[in-house]
Parts: C-alpha cells; sequence; structure tokens
C-alpha cells in the first residue's frame, strides 16, 4: 500500500463526489462517515515540557550527592526503577512505561532544540521547513475520513507540517477551557444553514466555469471546516460534558485541561495532540519550580494513563513526556534561589503506553548525571523510536512541493529496539 | 503526456544552443538587439506565447471582462481588491486605452512600493526561531521607497548586498541582522538574485546540477567579513542598535564566527564563474555585489525577470522560480531571453517590466478555460487561478468589512517584540504561507476557514449598514454589495436569485448579512483569478 497516494486520491475523489450533490450535502456527509467502521491505527499524545525539565530533579536523580538538590527518590511500582518523589501516582504506573535515561542530542537553544526535536531536523538545514512529528503521524497512519484534524496542539502553537502542506497542519487550541476557537457559527444553527447554502451555491458556479485545483480546495476546505463544526466528534471539546468525578482525578489547571481533552479527542479518533506545560526553564529558583510543576503533572499524566488503559486504549495510544533538553548537572550560582542552565548532552524524558514493554530504562548517565555512559539516545535515534512504535516506517521519502526526496527521520538513525 | 514529450524534445533541441544556459558572459544580449518600449514588449510576449500555444494545439481563452481584469491587477499591482467607485467608473468607461491607462495608474500608486516592499522583505528575511521577534519593518520600508520611486534594481540590489550601520539609519541593514551567519545569506542571495538554490550543496554536492559542495562555501566567503556590533536579540530587549560592519579577514585556514559548524574554508569565488583577487584590507561584499548586478553577469537580470512573471502568473517561465538550472528547461526560453535582454536595455527598470506583462493579452486573459486547455498550466492559455497571499487577504477583507481593532497598544518599544503588534500582524501570522508553496493551490487550512466563518470581527455589518443607508432596494443593495466585493455587477441570474432569497428571510438586513457572509467566504473572493 502507499499510503500518501492512495490517501491524497481517496481526499480528492470524496470532494469531487460531493461536486455533484445538493445544497445540503456538506450536512450529508456526516451520516454516511459515522456509520464507516475503521480498523484503528495508533495513536499518539505528546505531553511536552516547554523550557526543558531537569533531568535530575525529575527521572534521573543523584539524591545526597554534592549536587543533586534537595528531593528523594522513591519507589516504582517497577522493584529497581525509582523516580522523584514528586511524582508519587505516577511511579504506581512504572509498569507501563519506559524511562530513556540517555538523551543526548545536541542543541542548547530553546529555539532551535524545539525544532529539532519536533521535527527530527535541524532549523535552517537545507532550506526546507519540516514537518512535525505531529504533521508526520497525521499524514501517515491518521484516518483521511475523520471529520476532526489528526493532529491537534493545546496550549502552544507548537510546529506545523512544513512541506507537507495545509492539509496535515495542527489544529491549535490556546486554552483546553475554552475550546476550538471560532468553532460555532455567529447565527442560530438553521440561519448558518442557509448560508452555507448560499456559500455552495456560489462555490459550485465559480468550479463551474473555473475548473481549477484551487477552488476545488478552497472549496473542500471549507466543507472540511463546517464538517467540523457540525461534527458530533467536536463535543469532545466540549470540557463541561466531563462527569466531575474523572476530571477531578486530572487536577485543575490549564494543563490538567489539556490532558484531560487529549484523552477525549484520542478517543473520537484524533491521531495526534500535544499538550504544552511550560515553565520549565528554570535558571532561578529551579527546585521550588519544578516541584510546582512536577505536582501538575503527576496527577494529569496519570490520571491519563489510568483512563487510557480503563477504555482499552492504553496500547494503542502513545504517551511522551519530554522537554527540548535537560539542564545541567551542576546547580548555578544565580542568587539565592539558584537553578540549573540549558544541558543537551544528557537528559531523560519517558515513554508510556503504545503497546511498549513497559517497566523499563533505556541508557544510564554517569554519577552526577553529565554525560551517557550506556546507550546514548541522538534525536534521530528518538524520532525512529517513536516512528517504530506508532507504527510508521521512519525510512519512507517524503516529497517536498519540488519533488526533492526527503526521509521521514534522517539517515543515521537506530531506533530503540528493546522497546518493542 | 504527448505534450510533455514534445516539451522535452523541443527542450533538448534548445541544449547545445539555449542562451540561458551559457556559462559567464556569453549570455550577453546581441549589441544589435534594438530597444523596445513596454508595448512594443507586450507584443513579443503575446507573439511568443501564441507560437507555444500552436505548437501545443491549444487554443487560447477569450480576453477577461473589466471586471475580471480590474480586479486581478489590483491584487498583483497593490495587493488589494479595488474600492467600489472604482470598479463603477471602470465598469462604466468606454475609452478604449483604459486598461493601459489603469496599469499606469497602479504603477504609480502609493500602494505599489509598500505591497512590492513587504513581499520582497518576506523573501528576503526568512523567519526562523532566531530572528521571528526581531524588527522586520525598516527592510519593508527601505524596499517600498526604492520600489515606489523606480531605483533601477541593480542598484537596488547593489546597496542591498553592500548595506552598513544600523537599521534605523540604513533600513537595508536589516538583511544582514536578520540573517546573521554566511550560510543564511548565501542561502537567500543565490536563491534571490541568482535564481538557484544552492542550499543543498552546504552539505554534499548537489544532486543533479554540476554544482559542487565547494562552490557554497565560495560564495559563502564573500559574507565571512560581515560583523554584527552585538547580538541583535540581546541588544534588541535592551532596546539598543545593532550595527552592520565589515570587519577584518578571517586568518588563513582559521573558521570565524559566522559560518556554521562543518563549514569548508575555501577562497571565495563566484558561482560557476572566477576567483576573484581580493584586496584583505577592503571589504568583500562590494565585489560580489558588482559580480551580481552586472549586465554580463549570466543570472542576475533573468533571475529577476523569471520572478516578476512568476509574481503575476503564479509559475515561472523556468519553474520552480529559483531553481534554474540545465536540467530545468524554461516553457519559453526564446520569452526569457528577449525579456532578460529588454529588461538589461531599459536600465533595469522594474515598472516597465511589468507595465509591459500587464499589457499583454496573456496576463489579460480569462481564467476561464475553454474547450480542451483547462488542463494547461504553463503554456498560458487561461489566466491561473491563484490563492490570495495573507497580505492580499487581510487588505481586502478590511477594506470591505472595515479595519477589525486598532493597533494594538503595546506597539513595538524597540526592536524586539512579545506577541504580534497589531491585528493584521497577528492574521498575518495565522494566515502564513509556508515559503516556496505552490500559488496555484490553496494554502489554508480548516482553522482558517473556521476564522473567516467565524470571526466577529469579519461579518461586515457596518458596510452592510453603510449600503442600506444608502439604499433598500435590493437589486440595488445586491449590486453594491458585489461591486464592493467581487468587483462586478451580478448577473441577472444572480440578482432573481438573491433578491428572491431575501424576501423569504426575516428581513433586508439578515438576508443581505447571509449573502454578505457567503460571498466573503466564497472562492470567488478568495482567489485571485
Amino acid at each position: 500500500m502507499t499510503p500518501q497516494l492512495s490517501r491524497r486520491d481517496l481526499f480528492k475523489l470524496s470532494a469531487a463526489g460531493i461536486l455533484g450533490t445538493s445544497v445540503s450535502g456538506w450536512f450529508n456527509v456526516l451520516a454516511s462517515r459515522a456509520a464507516e467502521t475503521q480498523a484503528r491505527h495508533k495513536s499518539c499524545i505528546l505531553l511536552w515540557m516547554d523550557g526543558g525539565p531537569s533531568h535530575k530533579d525529575t527521572f534521573d536523580l543523584r539524591p545526597g550527592t554534592d549536587q543533586g538538590g534537595p528531593f528523594q527518590a522513591i519507589q516504582t511500582s517497577v522493584n529497581g526503577i525509582r523516580i522523584s518523589e514528586h511524582f508519587p501516582r505516577f511511579a504506581r504506573q512504572m509498569q507501563h512505561a519506559a524511562i530513556i535515561r540517555s538523551m543526548s542530542t545536541g542543541e542548547g537553544a530553546h529555539g532551535r532544540a524545539k525544532y529539532y526535536l519536533h521535527t527530527g531536523y535541524k532549523e535552517g538545514v537545507g532550506g526546507l521547513n519540516y514537518p512535525s512529528l505531529g504533521s508526520i503521524a497525521a499524514m501517515e497512519i491518521g484516518n483521511p475520513q475523520n471529520p476532526l484534524p489528526n493532529y491537534v496542539s493545546i496550549g502552544n502553537r507548537s510546529y506545523g507540517s512544513g512541506f507537507l502542506g495545509p492539509r496535515h497542519q495542527p489544529l491549535n487550541v490556546v486554552s483546553a477551557a475554552r475550546g476550538v476557537e471560532n468553532l460555532r457559527p455567529l447565527v442560530a444553527q438553521q440561519q448558518f444553514q442557509n448560508r452555507v447554502g448560499l456559500l455552495e451555491e456560489l462555490e459550485q458556479s465559480f468550479h463551474r466555469t473555473h475548473e481549477a485545483g484551487t477552488s476545488l480546495s478552497h472549496r473542500t476546505t471549507y466543507q472540511r471546516a463546517v464538517t467540523l463544526m457540525q461534527d458530533r466528534g467536536a463535543r469532545a471539546f466540549d470540557l463541561s460534558t466531563e462527569p466531575s468525578a474523572s476530571r477531578a482525578a486530572y487536577g485543575t489547571g490549564a494543563f490538567a485541561d489539556g490532558c484531560l481533552l487529549a484523552r477525549r479527542l484520542i478517543e473520537t479518533g484524533v491521531t495526534f495532540v500535544e499538550v504544552t506545560l511550560g515553565g520549565w526553564d528554570t535558571h532561578q529558583n529551579n527546585f521550588n519550580r519544578v516541584r510546582t510543576l512536577s505536582g501538575q503533572v503527576d496527577p494529569a499524566m496519570s490520571a491519563l494513563i489510568s483512563d487510557l488503559r480503563q477504555r482499552g486504549l492504553l496500547d494503542t495510544t502513545l504517551v511522551i513526556w519530554m522537554g527540548e533538553f535537560g539542564r545541567t548537572p551542576r546547580i548555578n550560582n544565580r542568587g539565592a534561589q539558584p537553578g540549573r542552565d540549558h544541558y543537551p548532552r544528557a537528559w531523560s524524558s519517558v515513554l508510556a503506553g503504545g503497546g511498549i514493554r513497559g517497566g523499563q530504562v533505556i541508557g544510564r548517565t554517569d554519577a552526577e548525571a553529565a554525560t551517557v555512559a550506556e546507550r546514548p539516545v541522538t534525536t534521530l535515534d528518538f524520532m525512529a523510536t517513536v516512528c517504530r512504535i506508532l507504527g510508521i516506517d521512519h525510512t519512507k521519502m517524503n516529497q517536498t512541493p519540488i519533488g526533492r526526496p526527503v526521509r521521514i527521520v534522517d539517515r543515521g538513525a537506530n531506533p530503540i529496539t528493546q522497546l518493542a | 503526456m504527448a505534450t510533455q514529450l514534445r516539451g522535452m524534445v523541443v527542450a533538448l533541441g534548445l541544449l547545445a544552443t539555449a542562451p540561458w544556459m551559457m556559462g559567464n558572459g556569453q549570455a550577453q544580449s546581441a549589441k544589435n538587439a534594438p530597444k523596445l518600449d513596454a508595448a512594443e514588449l507586450a507584443k513579443v510576449i503575446d507573439r511568443e506565447i501564441q507560437a507555444r500555444l500552436n505548437e501545443e494545439g491549444l487554443k487560447p481563452s477569450r480576453l477577461s471582462d473589466d471586471g475580471e481584469f480590474l480586479r486581478r491587477v489590483y491584487l498583483d499591482l497593490v495587493g488589494v481588491i479595488p474600492p467600489s467607485e472604482k470598479v463603477i467608473a471602470f465598469l462604466d468607461s468606454s475609452d478604449p486605452n483604459k486598461r493601459a491607462k489603469l496599469i499606469d495608474e497602479l504603477l504609480d500608486h502609493p500602494r505599489f512600493g509598500t505591497y512590492l516592499g513587504e513581499m520582497w522583505a518576506g523573501m528576503l528575511l526568512p523567519r526562523e526561531s532566531n530572528n521571528r521577534r526581531l524588527n522586520h519593518k525598516p527592510m519593508q520600508t527601505w524596499l517600498a521607497d526604492a520600489f515606489k520611486n523606480n531605483k533601477p534594481l541593480d542598484k537596488t540590489v547593489y546597496d542591498l548586498l553592500t548595506a552598513t550601520g544600523t537599521q534605523e539609519a540604513n533600513g537595508a541593514a536589516t538583511y544582514f541582522i536578520l540573517n546573521p551567519t554566511a550560510d543564511k545569506l548565501t542561502d537567500n542571495v543565490t536563491q534571490m538574485f541568482l535564481g538557484v538554490r544552492l542550499q543543498c550543496a552546504q552539505c554534499h554536492n548537489h544532486p543533479f546540477v554540476a554544482i559542487k559542495q565547494n562552490e557554497y562555501w565560495g560564495m559563502a566567503a564573500f559574507f565571512t567579513k560581515t560583523r554584527l556590533s552585538a547580538n541583535p536579540k540581546q541588544a534588541a530587549k535592551q532596546g539598543a542598535q545593532v550595527s552592520v560592519f565589515e570587519g577584518a579577514a578571517p586568518p588563513k585556514g582559521k573558521k570565524k564566527s559566522n559560518l556554521p559548524q562543518g563549514a569548508k574554508i575555501v577562497p571565495a569565488r563566484f558561482l560557476q564563474g572566477e576567483q576573484p583577487k581580493l584586496d584583505p584590507g577592503e571589504p568583500y561584499r562590494p565585489v560580489l555585489a558588482k559580480w551580481i548586478t552586472s549586465p554580463s553577469n549570466p543570472f542576475f537580470a533573468k533571475a529577476m525577470v523569471n520572478r516578476a512573471w512568476y509574481q503575476l502568473f503564479g509559475r515561472g517561465i523556468v519553474n520552480p522560480v529559483d531553481d534554474m538550472h540545465e536540467g530545468n528547461f524554461p516553457s519559453h526560453p526564446e520569452l526569457l531571453k528577449q525579456l532578460t535582454e529588454q529588461f538589461k536595455a531599459n536600465g533595469f527598470d522594474l515598472k516597465y517590466l511589468y507595465r509591459a506583462i500587464c499589457n499583454s493579452q496573456a496576463y489579460q486573459r480569462t481564467s476561464r478555460p475553454v474547450g480542451d486547455n483547462k488542463g494547461d498550466k504553463e503554456f498560458y492559455s487561461h489566466a491561473a487561478v491563484r490563492g490570495l497571499s495573507p497580505e492580499q487577504l487581510y487588505d481586502s477583507l478590511t477594506a470591505v468589512v472595515g479595519n477589525p481593532g486598532r493597533e494594538f497598544s503595546k506597539g513595538p518599544k524597540n526592536n524586539f517584540r512579545k506577541g504580534p503588534a497589531s491585528p493584521r500582524d497577528a492574521f498575518l501570522n495565522f494566515f502564513r504561507i509556508e515559503e516556496g508553496a505552490n500559488p496555484l493551490e490553496y494554502q489554508s487550512g480548516i482553522p482558517q476557514a473556521l476564522r473567516l466563518m467565524n470571526s466577529p470581527q469579519l461579518t461586515g455589518a457596518a458596510a452592510l449598514n453603510r449600503i442600506l443607508n444608502e439604499t433598500k432596494e435590493p437589486a440595488q443593495v445586491l449590486e453594491k454589495l458585489f461591486v464592493a466585493t467581487l468587483s462586478r455587477r451580478p448577473t441577472t441570474q444572480e440578482t432573481q436569485r438573491y433578491t428572491e432569497y431575501v424576501g423569504r428571510q426575516a428581513d433586508l438586513r439578515t438576508g443581505f448579512s447571509d449573502i454578505l457572509w457567503a460571498v466573503l467566504n466564497s472562492s470567488e473572493f478568495g482567489l485571485n483569478h
């Protein structure tokens, strides 16, 4: 199967199929789509820790050492794996997760590192704008018939589809509590249907006389947007319909709401959801800030994992916890409440679910958590690993608009094999 | 398929002699080529286009009607749809020269410079994480002045490439502040001014062109003396100005800070040309600038002509527009040659070039296909239907519905900003199009469509009120509404259909607000056709 071609053709066909139908055609597609059953592909939730979390104060601790900081390591559900005391709930789910303690990625400036860890390519290289993991997943394993976009980014504009084009752009949700911007019509439902009817007439008449690809895709884009507005699945965006008990487990705040929304979207068939938690750039006051941030992550991430599990979705949904780099193993001397600075050389990320073999630690750092002592995981290795777990062939070539072939993950990747 | 094959044969036939392929200096125009005025050049365009259509057995579509032409030429030359009074005056004028006159008028329109300046600044300053919060505006203003005053393009580019000083004193310095390394400058200069994508040669020899990795770093070497007085981001945060200057030559074999990791240290050499003698005591950039903007440069004039053509047609005579090399044949080699010669003979006069192209029948054809020419995308049998740029869309929308809000109160105090400076910037950011994206493809997605359909700022209630204050006669309201948005009068069927629709609604305002909504979201409004 060549997914790119067949999906694109399908897309064109479905758009063309609508050309002949009546004015209300845009509304009718919904019913037929709801009836379809789709084989379930894997999905992914990226919990993006913006700013670069300190590995030494989260998942790779050195308690009691000179530069170890004040946090204690606690026992997890897996014998021998210890993590920060500020992740007590997640510690009980360690059997579903793997910690990679040997990330080593080479980019130490926020902008460039975020770009690199989202796309697998260094910013500006080759004069191309590369697609992010979310867009790649949406294109490769997303259901093209899904009325909801297959890539949703919550709390952050994130990184887009680059040369893959507008169809795989993320739908950005600024605030999970407020939902998708401009999703509701400005007028009552009946009047909105009238308007869409008028629009469809104009579109048909323009396309009949011009027969241009541009007008066809203009029309298809609007049709998809209207479909989303009318779709039952779009109710997933409305958190007020969630029972208060299950909502409470996530904790409070934007990140908790984001994780809850992520679960609801995955349930409706969205392929990739990114949820951002900012504030990890702890040059100062590192320990208080990491404690607070961990306190937001712990309930939300563990509620997410147990909800997915309860719904039978954990095996098909990979949850990634990561930032753009780690932080210096040494504590800096910035004032009374010092912090740690940017550190891409050795740091940690966490994977859970997605059918991986949990309860593992991949790689190891040295006594100070300063250099990788075992199994360095580069950005390419990491991207290829995620692709493997999601069932994406990371060696596949995609085409840029001028027909230049670009691999999903560049040459030189050595994916982690003991997770499968 | 047959068409493609024939194109290949034609192109191959030219292989041995095509002047656009020749090396340094040889592509100079024959001395005896007569200098043509814009009207004469327009005829050359039509002759060449027609010859190729005949060869392909394609029938051209008829000329555009007045409204269609008016809207297109407004969008292409000043970046916005025409105002209602202009539409009425143009549609009702019986002057046989009204199209040529309108082209002249728009080339002198105050927006011509600002529109082109903003477009060029966008191409010259690719957005990256390191520069997206820096101040782009001085570059736009500097370019806008040059375009408005029709400064010869060779002079503009020379002044740009040799710019020094602060953004405040010299807007062109922005180019070096926002592209702070030798590799970024090399990428952009070769892509923009030589029409060649050199980026892949940064890391390896070019896959299909005879450009070796060393040639990339040979070009980059011209920028190794370019220095900034401070880190732009830090300086901007402190409200300080950064100054661009030419520093000392890097010591032999030694890497300098503005070259990236993995750079090759080679002597400066013109692309596929000679290795000039450089005086280590003198700046390097003027040497490069002089070579690029010389009439004998084999790339520059051709690349500029191809870019102007691309802007007006949505595709280059060599396409993609910045991928000119031996393996990428022009669709109309003789036309490209003549345009290039005349552009040089007329002193790199950009308005002259625009004037000639816009006066051609090829440009003025309708975008409606006829017979079997609808599949044609490269022979100009009919005008292309192109997506609007975010700037064109915003300016056209607000020309109808009014400005959605005042400028944000916290404007950029210095050269570093957090968040968008204005509703327009926010819109442009939201609708940003991937660099190098094909204008013949619609580039917006679902979030953008949702914004256009459901944003309370874009309802156009004020515009509708204005019209309803003038008249309440449904056919007249409809006409005013169409003229203001689609730059044409409604057809008889449309008048009948939509006045009927309005009659069925609760009141006039509801009915017409529905029609205005549909029109503003339609292909006919959202595309350049």
